[in-house]
């Protein structure tokens, strides 16, 4: 063994080497990762809140729930497959389409659609001028929050931070 | 009232797409990227008004 006062190596480049980062990607559990991806769906944001991302959460929460909020205040209609029996697939394409980009927001789409706001008929709501605003809002927070839902499985699969 | 929605649209999308972008490791990062978002959804936006304005339908 070298004396102390012997050495003559810089031995910090090697400790400089050695930096340990707490923020690498990791995957976590599988029954974390089904936690996220269901909590991102149902409530915007809960996703990441499940992987320790609160920030982000918080920001996801505000930002898509506020959009279908501001969808329903501008009297957008919530969409629902309407049967029709000269469609090949038996339905009117255009409703399951906008059906399926509200349904993305999860809680938010449910609630309301139980509570009957957004539920008036079209003829009725199509009355107001902010119509197509309201439909367009939450159109956007349905298509974002399958973003959120896919961001949040990616976080959970370890494939970014 | 329209610029107004345009505004909020793209503020609304341009938050989500910058913080769930994969290439942005920092907030600076991320808040940069979300201007560019925001910039190019009201250009993009002003710019096809402008085109189409003269069309009559």
């Amino acid at each position: 063994m070298q004396p102390r006062d012997a050495l003559t190596e810089n031995l910090a480049t090697h400790f400089n080497d050695r930096t340990i980062s707490f923020d690498e990607p990791r995957q976590f559990p599988l029954a974390r990762r089904t936690a996220a991806v269901i909590a991102a769906w149902l409530v915007p944001g809960a996703g990441h809140l499940v992987l320790g991302k609160n920030g982000r959460a918080l920001l996801f929460f505000i930002t898509i729930a506020g959009a279908f909020a501001l969808g329903l205040v501008l009297s957008g209609h919530l969409y629902w497959p309407t049967p029709d029996p000269a469609s090949t697939v038996g339905f009117d394409l255009i409703t399951v389409l906008w059906f399926f980009t509200q349904v993305g927001s999860g809680l938010c789409y449910i609630i309301s659609y139980l509570l009957g706001l957004g539920t008036a008929s079209i003829p009725q709501a199509a009355a107001s001028p902010t119509f197509e605003y309201g439909n367009t809002f939450m159109i956007l927070a349905g298509l974002l929050n399958y973003l959120v839902v896919y961001d949040a499985f990616d976080i959970a699969a370890g494939r970014k931070r | 009232m329209h610029v107004l929605m345009m505004s909020v649209y793209a503020a609304m999308a341009a938050v989500v797409l910058a913080a769930v972008d994969p290439k942005s490791n920092t907030t600076r990062q991320r808040f940069l990227h979300g201007l560019k978002i925001f910039g190019s959804f009201l250009g993009i936006g002003l710019l096809l008004s402008w085109i189409l304005f003269p069309i009559p339908w």
